[in-house]
């Protein structure tokens, strides 16, 4: 049931992204309505395979790779789903949407099965900091979409190229502050994340240094951003080709450390 | 009778022609007056814009074309005739039209908004000689006009150059409200790129000219401040939008004005739009970080894209127009019956109320209160009896089966033609056609 439910989810993160993309094959507006609808329907039925997950695991989907990339998909899609619910803005679904189903395909591959360490390792404490890495992640993930959208457009506006990504592509203004949002609320949720983490690493006197060192890479990359936003002033053009830099790079640590990990099953 | 349309428009007749028959909203009682007179037509309604001028007619028993070409004709003046410029329409063909007229479609600029107003004021104007039929018409065409706008992208995008300057500006900053502008000139150009501006609610900062005085009354206008073009340059840093408009024969916006002014800016962006020909602004302006300098070429090339994406639409308004054509005919079509149907219950109605006489007579020791029951009774019984034939005819009207069941009803109950065609003003025989 959790992989057919999983299918029908990337059916529907996929059938979202093709609605979004209408306005390039037909001169008309996207259909809003249909896309926050269908994408609704895919975290729903997404949801509920989680849902059944817990029941039969009796453990949130948080630990072994194809729980945890199941529920960070989740998190991408509802982020993406109140983003486009607060702006009435679905082009960001274009590139969010298809990493939702890409991470949701990843995770049936990889098996809907708890990682080892979930034994013995329950508690508030474990879940809020899993559960919130994620979803800073996930804001991070969304910042970089906003941030590639920025940066086509703004090639396409300066070389005055007037095709389908000027007419249907959202204004500059309101990429950059999806950027700076996305960024501001990744910052926050990674911090307290990772916060809890390292208080329950020094509490039980356990830790992984591979993980370690991909979750404080990924959090100084955040800060970094952050810093360079609200109190350096960044701003759009650079703001956005420096998110994307940074999780481009936290994208190929994670990679490089999937390689070299020993322990399989994790997220790491 | 027929619904018709005659008239002349800019794809039939030259602007010299069009000028001289246009009608002004204050002749409009008069004209509508006289071509009522002329044509003896049941309706009459006029449209009369700076591209097209057209008279819509429900016929009487004579052809309405002569006279309206006639009284065309009178105001070209000498033996111009306006039938040689002008083309008639006929029943749908005339519905058709209205609706392509009334959405833009038959516009000079494709999908273009202004003539929805100008239809809803035409037949605001024309009140006094349209009814059923004409309000019908106007009224459905006003909506076919929505449908289209709402269904369609016929009326999306910019297909101004004021416009275009409009849509590169909120690409670049979303909303435009707050937002500061400086224009450099202030011609007919700057004027109407910066009414657009400002109507999207950019705060025009500063107007700079070469002759003060124009520029003070630019300002005067739209707001803001007038300064001489060697005072304008240290404001740059504060603006967003930049609109160059001048007669200088040379660029006068160099990098070097601009680049100081970037560095004060940080990383917010600066668009300039240079409406000039020539150019107001060097071409290496736009290689700077976060300038986006538009010149008339690239505003010319963004309304061009659109009219072709709009004319790509057209398929999808015109078959909107093909169905709503279609209901507008079948509401058309079930008039029809009226004047038959009218006729047929007052003969129902006179024979009930013979018999009903005749019975009275014999029941007059009846009480006044069991009187009028039996008068109640006579009328309930007529109408359920005629209730259903009525709205079976009405609905064969409808789907263009009525004639033969209005002539089977008039054979039945002995129904005089003449009765029945006698004129009405919602009644049109459309069925012949």
């Amino acid at each position: 049931m959790i992989a057919l439910a999983h299918a029908v989810a990337i059916v529907l993160y996929l059938a979202a992204a093709g609605l979004a993309a209408i306005p390039f094959a037909r001169p008309i507006r996207a259909p809003v309505r249909s896309v926050v609808w269908v994408l609704a329907a895919g975290i729903a039925i997404h949801a509920a395979a989680l849902v059944q997950f817990v029941r039969i695991h009796d453990e949130p989907p948080l630990t072994g790779l194809g729980p945890a990339l199941s529920f960070a998909a989740l998190l991408v899609a509802i982020t993406l789903l109140v983003v486009e619910v607060l702006a009435r803005e679905v082009s960001l679904t274009l590139f969010a949407a298809p990493l939702a189903a890409l991470l949701t395909g990843f995770a049936s591959l990889a098996g809907m099965v708890p990682g080892p360490e979930a034994n013995g390792m329950r508690g508030v404490w474990l879940t809020s900091h899993i559960a919130l890495s994620f979803l800073g992640i996930a804001a991070f993930a969304t910042a970089a979409a906003a941030g590639v959208m920025y940066l086509v457009e703004r090639r396409e506006l300066k070389s005055r190229r007037f095709g389908a990504i000027f007419r249907f592509f959202p204004p500059l203004e309101t990429l950059d502050r999806v950027n700076h949002v996305a960024v501001v609320a990744g910052w926050l949720a990674l911090t307290v994340g990772i916060g809890l983490a390292s208080s329950y690493a020094l509490e039980y006197r356990t830790g992984h240094a591979i993980k370690m060192v991909w979750a404080y890479s990924a959090w100084l990359a955040v800060t970094s951003l952050t810093i360079g936003r609200v109190v350096r002033g960044w701003r759009a053009h650079l703001s956005a080709m420096l998110t994307n830099v940074l999780f481009a790079g936290v994208v190929v640590l994670y990679i490089a450390f999937r390689v070299i990990d020993p322990l399989k099953g994790r997220f790491l | 009778m027929a619904l018709i349309l005659a008239g002349l428009s800019h794809h039939t007749a030259p602007i010299d022609v069009r000028e001289k028959v246009a009608i002004s909203s204050h002749e409009t009682p008069r004209v509508l007056e006289e071509l009522a007179q002329i044509t003896r037509a049941r309706e009459l309604a006029l449209l009369s814009t700076c591209n097209r001028t057209e008279v819509y007619v429900v016929e009487g028993d004579a052809p309405a074309a002569p006279g309206i070409w006639a009284h065309l004709s009178r105001r070209l003046g000498g033996s111009a005739d306006a039938a040689s410029y002008g083309y008639v329409r006929r029943d749908r063909e005339a519905a058709a039209h209205l609706y392509r007229v009334a959405s833009g479609l038959d516009s000079m600029i494709l999908g273009e908004a202004q003539i929805h107003g100008q239809v809803r004021d035409a037949w605001e104007a024309s009140r006094s000689t349209s009814r059923a039929i004409l309000n019908r018409l106007f009224q459905s065409s006003l909506l076919v006009a929505s449908r289209i706008r709402t269904e369609t992208a016929v009326g999306r995008g910019a297909a101004s150059v004021s416009s275009a300057a409009v849509q590169l500006a909120k690409k670049i900053f979303g909303s435009l409200s707050g937002r500061r502008a400086m224009v450099l000139g202030a011609g007919d150009m700057a004027d109407i790129a910066l009414e657009c501006l400002v109507s999207e609610g950019v705060r025009t900062a500063v107007v700079a000219n070469r002759t003060h005085e124009r520029a003070v009354s630019l300002v005067e206008r739209h707001g803001g401040e007038a300064l001489r073009y060697e005072e304008c340059w240290p404001r740059l840093a504060d603006v967003d939008v930049l609109l160059c408009s001048t007669a200088a024969p040379h660029p006068i916006v160099e990098r070097a004005q601009v680049e100081p002014a970037m560095r004060q800016r940080g990383d917010r962006p600066l668009c300039i739009l240079d409406i000039a020909l020539p150019r107001d602004v060097a071409a290496d302006v736009g290689t700077l970080d976060n300038v986006f300098l538009y010149d008339l070429d690239d505003l010319r090339s963004v309304v061009a894209n659109n009219i072709e994406r709009r004319r790509q639409e057209l398929p999808s308004a015109e078959s909107v127009i093909a169905e709503e054509v279609e209901l507008y005919w079948q509401w058309l079509a079930g008039l029809a019956a009226v004047p038959v149907l009218r006729t047929f219950r007052s003969r129902m109605d006179r024979v009930r109320e013979d018999e009903l006489a005749h019975a009275l007579k014999k029941l007059a020791h009846l009480p006044a209160d069991d009187r009028a029951a039996v008068d109640l009774f006579s009328r309930a019984l007529m109408n359920k009896f005629l209730h259903e034939p009525s709205v079976r005819l009405r609905a064969a009207s409808a789907n263009g089966h009525g004639l033969a069941i209005v002539d089977a009803l008039r054979y039945l109950f002995g129904l005089e033609p003449s009765d029945s065609e006698a004129p009405s003003d919602d009644a049109p025989n459309v069925e012949s056609r």
